[in-house]
């Protein structure tokens, strides 16, 4: 099973003609937790729309494989059903459908058959709990007049649903106070712990080390200019919080 | 017949002529003096019992309750000098009539429907809520033959009274459907419209409220979602002749095929007219190349001390929507399906009763599929 994982090898992508991906080499492992960090404008957000399919990103060469599978061969939906997830820096408001609608056509899409309304319901009550959730959410429109926090938290609500074999949170972090990243962490963990999702492999994108407090990273990548220039374990993430983005960029410059 | 009446109506000008749009269909030239009418008849109505209420056809109304009915036929309805009202009346050929008595609560809706067969139908409903009173209307235009039909709703509220009047057309796809539709609420009275333009090739409709007291609160929603080669000419006017009073317009509307739709949103605030609070919203989804919705909300405002708010999209289904559903697994058709829903719903919500608006839901997504 050398092919288990999901790899992406020298893609390259573009978004309104520019170059922005310039040969990404980088594989996240099944049961592993990965932590992409860069500074703004490195490429991490495009990585995470190419890997899904945003029609608003074009792939110009490289593969990426999903247990052997060519994810780039397939429409969104399909990338999906392979496995894939994106928990979104900037969810879409989608007034009209409700959220234990979209979630319940989610799941039946991904899992289809596999959980009658009654055990979906319980199921979403329970996921709902952990994530600190009104159990009224369900009823709302999703992400129609979401705070920040409820959008990031509905997120963790379709990744804990859905239970993908890799999941991409990007920038999960970004805009939340300290109780709202407390349970975003937790429910990554509780979700590492579960039978379902113990061989989840996560891309956590990043800006700030800070999510990394409560979700141990297996491997850091750090992303410069279009490129991973740097791997390493925790350690790596904790040197981004006390010298910045800048110290790599000289490293790494030299070196190319 | 009264003929004179007729040839007036003939000869008013229906109003809707709007310069350099897409729209072809010259409505003034539309023959109504050679149609042929269907026998006269009474619709189908249910209605709860309850004590006073009073839910018939128009014969009965004229011979059982002429005082109330002879009162308010017509009283305003008659004062818009509108082509297609005027026609309904000289040539009116079945209505209803639904009295509700001073501080009478009737939870369950009263249901009327029309079926058109036989002929071209001219539908009058006057629906007469008394002081402090309460009450929701349904009205259905159905047809089980092509036909035209051109009709009437009336509302008359007094002080206080609270009425729900939901009109669901939807005739089949040949027909032609010409809707007059007004209200004048009393002092501290409350009028919500539900107006849902679902069928017929050619329709047709304005919809107003006359706010002459103060303390009204005015409803307004609307949807429509012509497909194939379907027509739809929607024209909304709040009227506040007087101040402290607020409405709130809601039109929602969608394309597809060769759809055309055009709506006309007016919200007009008189002079003298302070304290007034109105807003219309009104969204436009266009899911065809060839489809057309031409959405223009007019506010024409008098007075200073108001607040008037209106707010108007139009556009073609959101990628960003679409691929966000597509990431979770659904694929592009059943989510465009589930979006372009999810627009209606917000005013669908509105519509009283569940059995009516999951009908409507189910109109809807025929017209997507």
């Amino acid at each position: 099973m050398s092919e288990r994982g999901l790899h992406i090898h020298q893609l390259r992508a573009s978004a309104g003609g520019t170059q922005i991906l310039k040969g990404i080499d980088l594989s996240v492992e099944a049961g592993r937790v990965h932590a992409l960090m860069g500074p703004n404008g490195s490429g991490k957000s495009t990585l995470a729309f190419s890997l899904t399919g945003h029609p608003g990103f074009k792939v110009e060469s490289g593969s990426v494989t999903l247990d052997g599978a060519d994810v780039l061969a397939m429409p969104p939906d399909k990338r999906a059903k392979a496995g894939l997830f994106l928990s979104f820096q900037y969810p879409a408001a989608i007034p009209g459908v409700k959220v234990a609608n979209f979630l319940f056509a989610a799941r039946q899409a991904l899992h289809p058959g596999d959980l009658p309304p009654a055990k979906f319901r319980a199921l979403l009550l329970e996921k709902m709990d952990l994530l600190d959730m009104d159990p009224s959410f369900m009823g709302r429109y999703l992400n129609d007049g979401f705070s920040g926090g409820e959008k990031k938290r509905l997120e963790m609500l379709q990744l804990a649903m859905l239970a993908p074999k890799y999941a991409i949170l990007d920038e999960t972090d970004s805009g939340l106070d300290v109780d709202a990243l407390r349970a975003v962490g937790e429910s990554v963990n509780a979700m590492r712990a579960s039978e379902t999702g113990k061989n989840t492999g996560f891309l956590i994108i990043t800006h700030y080390p800070r999510i990394l407090q409560y979700v141990q990273p297996d491997v850091v990548h750090i992303m410069i200019d279009g490129r991973i220039v740097k791997e390493g374990d925790a350690e790596l993430a904790q040197r981004i919080e006390r010298e910045g983005y800048d110290k790599i960029r000289e490293e790494t410059a030299q070196i190319a | 017949m009264p003929s004179a009446t007729l040839e007036r109506a003939l000869e008013l000008r229906s109003g809707r002529e709007r310069p350099g749009q897409f729209w072809k269909i010259d409505l003034d030239a539309i023959d109504f003096s050679s149609l042929k009418a269907a026998p006269a008849s009474d619709p189908q109505i249910a209605a709860p019992s309850k004590p006073g209420l009073i839910a018939c056809g128009l014969e009965t109304a004229r011979r059982d309750h002429a005082e109330l009915f002879n009162r308010a036929f017509g009283s305003v309805t008659g004062t818009l000098n509108d082509k297609f009202a005027a026609l309904s009346a000289a040539l009116c050929n079945t209505g209803a009539f639904v009295y509700v008595p001073p501080d009478q609560s009737i939870d369950d809706p009263i249901e009327i429907t029309y079926t058109a067969k036989n002929g071209a139908l001219f539908p009058h409903t006057l629906v007469v809520v008394d002081r402090g009173a309460r009450c929701t209307v349904i009205e259905r235009i159905e047809g089980e033959s092509a036909d035209v039909v051109c009709g009437i709703a009336e509302i008359v509220a007094a002080e206080s009274a609270s009425v729900t009047y939901a009109a669901e057309q939807n005739l089949p796809l040949e027909s032609q459907a010409f809707f007059t539709r007004a209200a004048s609420p009393g002092k501290d009275a409350s009028v919500t419209w539900c107006v849902a333009e679902v069928g017929a090739a050619l329709s047709v409709s304005r919809i107003d409220v006359l706010v002459d007291h103060p303390g009204v609160d005015a409803h307004l929603n609307g949807f429509f979602f012509p497909r194939q080669d379907q027509h739809v000419d929607m024209v909304s006017t709040i009227r506040h002749n007087v101040g402290e009073s607020q409405s709130q317009t809601l039109i929602k509307s969608a394309a597809t095929g060769r759809g055309q739709a055009r709506y006309l949103g007016n919200i007009r605030i008189a002079p003298h007219a302070q304290g007034t609070e109105a807003s219309l919203r009104d969204d436009a989804l266009l899911l065809s190349p060839r489809a057309h919705i031409d959405s223009v909300p007019a506010l024409e405002i008098g007075a200073n001390d108001v607040k008037a708010f209106h707010g108007a999209t139009i556009g073609a289904l959101d990628e960003n929507l679409i691929f966000y559903m597509e990431s979770r697994g659904i694929e592009r058709e059943s989510a465009e399906k589930m979006i372009a829903l999810g627009f209606f719903e917000p005013v669908v919500e509105r519509f009283p009763t569940a059995a009516m608006r999951d009908r409507l839901r189910a109109a809807l997504e025929a017209k997507i599929a």
